[in-house]
Parts: structure tokens; sequence; C-alpha cells
């Protein structure tokens, strides 16, 4: 398929520009940094004694700090959906490329890993030479102790040498348990070691004291190169050479103050600030007011909370200790608190051994006495805890005149939330039309939202609006089946037996809205996502411009 | 906690602490530094850990990621029996390969690697975890009903003319039981 530059910028664009500045930013640290030190006259005796190992290292360095500074900010999350939120602060092109902020902080740590593997290779270069170069001229400068000093002995005596060990150890746990598959089964092993990061922090503060690389102060009275009088020249042109190159005074050096902690502290302090942020607010429990059971292990669920405010598309994470003291789980609202109902709920599928749990302290009630008491029956739920909410780029569903959402089974929860919101208010929202494909396994699992499906199908039919909302069903597995209920005769009508056939459904979306900016939401499996990603890119006759956007889990 | 796998955890440690060892043994080598031979023993004893410590297990519940090609390795380390399926055999081996990497400066760092996944895998031996292998599995398509092979040969009884005529004028008097029962599979 071939690929249409209009959809191709308005998806790729912008974040390949981010990318792009991002690597000059670090191309242009690496070599200033490299040509002050090997340029530098005040690094010039310095550079005699160590060489490329000398340049390289700082250069590295310095693109580690900036590395680390900037992989703790995509991290910040409730600040992150502050400005998502804020209209006035952000523009639409803006919070799509927030959407990709996960990306970013992976390859800023990517980054990191390499850099310090270029670091650590230079300054094992430096640690040789500083013992085979053991300057008598300069006995300042040294880091070694003698001629010939064993390097390892100087690596674990010094505070650079030992505090580097720790932070290339945190690095490896860390970077090591954070590959793909351990994320996706074993997440608290992820969670945990990636905690680290306070560690590998306060070490990095800590790094450079101790001062192993000096620098020349008095590069004015003692230009470098130049040769003590006492020394006896070879060539008979002293007096030209007295001229230029005449020390008043010996070379003094100073070590360098520790520079990490300008760049660093500041995104750490707004990281811990965050993180306090969000254990205050999230540490009131909340109040379970339903627990309702649906088909195909979900079950939704009610709360109630104090000034809890969220938009539709935002997630939360629940803390359940009654199941597990430190597990913090993700889960989409499916509604939202307005001024009409106060509650908010998910929906949550029973999948692993959390749910699995939390759903059977939900479900298994004590059955009490069957005679109708005067009194409400206190039913006797676990304590629970939400963090959140926060943004996701299902919140953009509303600024788009015209959007297609595409959920894949349980995918479909902050579809739902839309949905939700637009039974309540759909004019006041720019949103035009919307087209709602919803792919599942099983015709059961229709009936999850299938109420809110025809209640909203009925309400923009009576208001004559009709073909605000498509509804496409498809059911993927073989059996012929529909839903017999009489009430859900609009959703019977739209229920398909297959899998959907993307590029038909995009060329009728594209014909029916012509040089409109259409926004794409996929909520699914990879394989749905990729398949969407490529179509939206691709040359379509229509002229509609398709701008994607995907929910990321892990 | 859950349900931890730290078979997983220790498996991807030990492989990159095979390439971290391989890695600092070619440099060694290269350099011809001090120890030297530490290096091209590093060398053999990564490219060792990599092969075996490549294939992934299968886990206990759930779906299981192999790694692109690993088929051949599995079938390898299976041949090994309960050598490679127990995991404290594998603690103690990495424990006892990682300590001469501790001799050489290039190659420090993978032997500390290999030995926090062997404290990993003892880890995951206490628990009771074993190396499953991860085999394609053979599917069984349901037995495919037997009226299915052999179309009908007879059309279906049709009912005699009159009742046929009938059914032109009045659908509902010309309801009548099929004499041959129809079975629905």
């Amino acid at each position: 398929m071939a690929v249409s530059v209009r959809s191709w910028l308005a998806n790729e664009a912008g974040k390949h520009f981010v990318l792009m500045l991002w690597l000059a930013a670090n191309i242009w640290l690496f070599l200033d940094t490299y040509l002050l030190y090997s340029t530098g006259q005040q690094y010039h005796y310095l550079y005699q004694m160590l060489g490329l190992g000398l340049c390289i290292s700082r250069a590295s360095a310095s693109v580690l700090n900036l590395n680390c500074s900037l992989v703790l900010l995509p991290m910040c999350r409730s600040l992150l959906t502050f400005i998502r939120g804020s209209h006035t602060m952000s523009t639409r092109r803006m919070r799509r490329l927030l959407n990709k902020s996960k990306s970013f902080h992976v390859a800023c740590g990517v980054a990191i890993c390499i850099f310090s593997a270029v670091h650590v290779s230079a300054h094992l270069m430096n640690v040789v030479n500083f013992s085979a170069s053991f300057s008598e001229d300069f006995p300042a400068l040294n880091l070694a102790r003698y001629k010939g000093e064993d390097p390892k002995l100087i690596i674990f005596t010094t505070i650079p040498g030992v505090s580097g060990v720790l932070l290339v150890l945190i690095l490896l746990l860390m970077f090591i348990s954070s590959s793909q598959c351990i994320r996706v089964f074993n997440y608290e092993i992820f969670w945990y070691t990636h905690n680290l990061f306070i560690i590998f922090y306060i070490i990095l503060m800590v790094h450079m004291v101790g001062g192993a690389l000096k620098y020349q102060t008095n590069t004015e009275a003692h230009p470098p190169g130049c040769l003590r009088s006492s020394q006896s020249l070879q060539e008979p042109q002293a007096d030209d050479l007295d001229q230029k190159q005449r020390c008043n005074e010996d070379a003094h050096f100073l070590p360098h103050y520790p520079q990490t902690w300008l760049w660093v502290s500041g995104p750490l302090c707004l990281y811990c600030v965050e993180r306090l942020y969000r254990y205050i607010r999230s540490s009131h429990p909340v109040t379970i007011v339903t627990v309702i059971r649906h088909p195909c292990d979900v079950v939704e669920l009610r709360m109630l909370k104090k000034n809890f405010r969220a938009r539709p598309g935002q997630y939360i994470l629940l803390n359940c200790p009654g199941v597990s003291s430190f597990e913090n789980h993700p889960f989409t609202l499916t509604a939202c608190p307005t001024e009409n109902k106060e509650t908010f709920g998910i929906h949550l599928r029973i999948v692993g051994d959390w749910t699995e749990h939390f759903a059977h302290l939900l479900l298994s009630q004590p059955r009490a006495a069957l005679e109708i008491l005067p009194v409400v029956h206190q039913r006797r739920y676990p304590t629970l805890y939400v963090d959140g909410p926060f943004g996701s780029p299902s919140e953009e569903v509303f600024n788009y005149d015209v959007s297609l959402c595409i959920a894949g089974g349980i995918g479909v929860t902050p579809f739902a939330c839309v949905l939700d919101a637009l039974i309540e208010r759909w004019k006041s929202f720019r949103l035009q039309r919307l087209y709602f494909v919803w792919v599942c396994r099983e015709l059961q699992s229709f009936y999850w939202f299938a109420e809110l499906l025809c209640a909203l199908h009925e309400k923009l039919w009576k208001e004559n609006r009709p073909d605000y909302l498509n509804v496409k069903l498809y059911v993927t597995q073989d059996s012929l089946q529909s839903m017999s209920e009489l009430r859900y005769r609009p959703l019977a009508a739209r229920l398909q037996v297959g899998r959907p056939r993307w590029k038909l459904l995009f060329d009728e979306i594209g014909k029916s809205n012509k040089d409109k900016r259409v926004g794409v939401f996929c909520c699914g499996p990879k394989g749905i996502s990729r398949t969407l990603h490529r179509l939206c890119n691709s040359v379509r006759s229509s002229g509609a411009t398709f701008e994607f956007n995907k929910e990321s889990f892990s | 906690m859950g349900k931890i796998e730290w078979a997983m955890w220790a498996n991807e440690q030990a492989l990159a602490a095979g390439l971290i060892l391989l890695t600092g043994g070619i440099v060694g080598v290269a350099g011809q530094f001090r120890g030297w031979e530490f290096a091209s023993y590093a060398i053999a004893a990564g490219f060792f850990v990599c092969l075996l410590e490549y294939p992934r297990s299968k886990r206990a519940k759930g779906t299981s990621v192999e790694r692109t090609g690993q088929y051949c390795f599995t079938v390898c380390v299976k041949a090994f029996g309960p050598v490679t399926r127990n995991y404290y055999v594998r603690a103690f081996l990495h424990a006892a390969l990682c300590v001469p990497g501790g001799f050489m400066l290039a190659t420090v760092l993978g032997c500390v690697c290999l030995g926090i996944a062997s404290l990993i895998y003892l880890a995951a031996a206490v628990r009771g975890e074993h190396w499953e292998p991860i085999l394609p599995r053979k599917d069984t398509r349901k037995p495919v009903a037997e009226s299915i092979k052999s179309p009908p040969q007879n059309p279906p009884p049709r009912p005699p003319p009159e009742i046929r005529r009938k059914q032109a004028k009045d659908v509902e008097g010309a309801a009548y039981d099929n004499p041959i029962a129809v079975t629905d599979d």
C-alpha cells in the first residue's frame, strides 16, 4: 500500500520531529564537550596524559546528564494529565504527542544504557592511562598513587570508581528486567527493580565527588606547553621562544565541582512531588456502591469518592490491600461522575490471579437470612484505594468532527465511557459523527454495553440525528448466532459474523467524509492496531485524512 | 505477592550476563590486557551460557512467548533431561562459571551479572519451578462428523401431491410430520 504524504505527516511527523530534536541535542552536547576537552587550554596536560579516553568519557557524561534528566519527565503522569486537560495550554497536535511519552521514556532509557557503556569503556581506558602515564611533572593531576598501580585498585578505592560500579549494576538490573516479556508476565519484578531509580540518582549525584579529573586554573600565567626556564632547550632559539612561552608560574589544578545535580535535581524533585501527590490523593479509600456480574467473566464495579473528577477515556489504578498490598492495576473508567450522578464505574475482566481474587472478594458475600430487614444490610466489601484519574489518547474522541472508535473485546471500556458522556450531552461536543466498531469473540460479550448502545441509539433517533452514531458489531466465532431480545433489535440488525474488512470500512468512511480529519481510536490487540496504523497512512482516493491514536497497555 | 515466576527473570538476567561476559572476553583478548587468559575463558563461558539460556521455559500457567528461532535450542537443551530441567543445577552451574570472570577487569561485570542470575535461579528452584520445553502444539482438529463427508444421495422427502397443493393455499393446514428423522448436526 502506497503511503499518502498528508496522512503520513498527520500521523508520524510530530513524533519524528521530536525524535530529531532530541537526537540533535544529544549530538550537539557530545560534540561540544568532546571539542572542549580535546582543544581546551585548561585540559591540555590532562589530555596529554589520558588521550582520547578523556574526551569520549566526558562527552558521554554530558549526554548522560541530559538523558537522566529527561527520562523522568514523561513519567510524571499527573502533570501530563493536567496538560492534556487544559485546552488553553495545548493544541491537539501536542496532546497527540503526549501519547508517545512512554516511547520517549524508553528512548532516553536506551540512550542512557548505550552511553553508559561508552562512558565506562572510556573511563576504563582513562584508568589504565592514569596508571601507565603517571605524571612526574604535574603530580596534582594524577589519580594513581604511583606509576603502574593496578587499575582495579584505583577503581575500587576512589569514590567515582565505586559509585560507578554500583551505578552500572543498578542500571543493568533495571534494564534487564524491563524487557517486554517480564513487563507483560511479571509486572511486579519490573516495577520493583525500576523503583531502584532513586538509589541510582542518589549515587549519581555523588559520583563526581573526589574530583578525579582536574582542570588548569592559570592558563594565562602558565600557557600550556610552555617550558620552564630551568629546563634546557635543544635548539639555540631560546630567545624567540622565551617571549611566546614564558612560564610565570607553575600550573595549578582544581577538580571540577559535581555538575550532575544541576541537571537532575529539577526533574527528580518534580517526580518525587508527583509521587507524593498521587500518594496523598489515593490515601482515602473509596466506597463501593454496586457490584454487578456480567457474562464472559466481567464484573462491573461502581464506586464513590469525594472530589473525584474524571473525563471520558481516563483510567485509574486500583489497589486492594485485601488482595495484595503493593500491586496497582490500571482499569479504564466506563462511567465518569457527572452532575446527575456522582458514582464512577469500571468494568474489569477476570483474567489473572489478582482480578480473580478481587472478584471473589467482591462477589462472594455471606448470605444473610432471607427476610427483608428494615435497615439496609451492610455489605462487607474489601477496602479499595483509587489512584488517578490519568489521561489517555481516547480523551480526544470529542475533539474531532468525525471519529472512528475500534474496540476489541474488553477494549471497549474507554469508548463505553465516551458513549455514556454522549447520552447526557451529545450536543455540547465538537463531534458530529461517531463510527463505533466492536469486535468480540463471543456474542455474550456484547451484553456488557447493549443497554447503553441501544439507549444512545434511541435517544439520537428521537432527536432526529440518526446518522450521528454508526454501530458495527462483529462476532468472530464461527457459529451462527444473533441477539434474540426485542429491545436489542438495533444491535442485532448491525451484527455481522466474521472479522471486519478494514479497507472497505475505511473506504466507506473516507467517501462519506471527504476532506475531513477523521480521528481513529483503537483499543485492542496488537494485530488490529498495526493493520489500522498502516491503513491510516496509506493512499486513499476519497481524500479524508485519518489520524491514528491507540491505547497502549503496559 | 501473586504468582511471580522468578525463573523468567533469572533467564533474562542470565542471557544478558552471558552476552556481557562474551563481550568483555572479546575486549580482553583483543586488547591483550593483563590476564587475557581469563578473557578467553570468559568468551567460552559466555557463549555456553547464551546457548543454555536462549530457549525460554514454558510458563506454568498462561501463554508462553518463545524467542525467535529457539526451537533447535529447545531440542538440544531438552536432550540433557533432568540436568537442564532442574534450576538448582543451573544456579550452582552459573555460580561456578562466574567466578573466574572476577579476576579480570573486562569480565568482572559479566561475573557479577551471572552471580545475580544464579541467585535468582536459586530462588526459583526453592519455589519449586522447573524448566519445561516449549514444543509446537499438534492441533487436533475436532473430528468432522460423518454426515459431512458423504453428501446426501437423495433429495429430502416431499409430501404427496395433495398436500403440496394444499401448501400453496393454506400454509398452516399443510403442516405435516416428516416421516424420516432429520438430525441437526
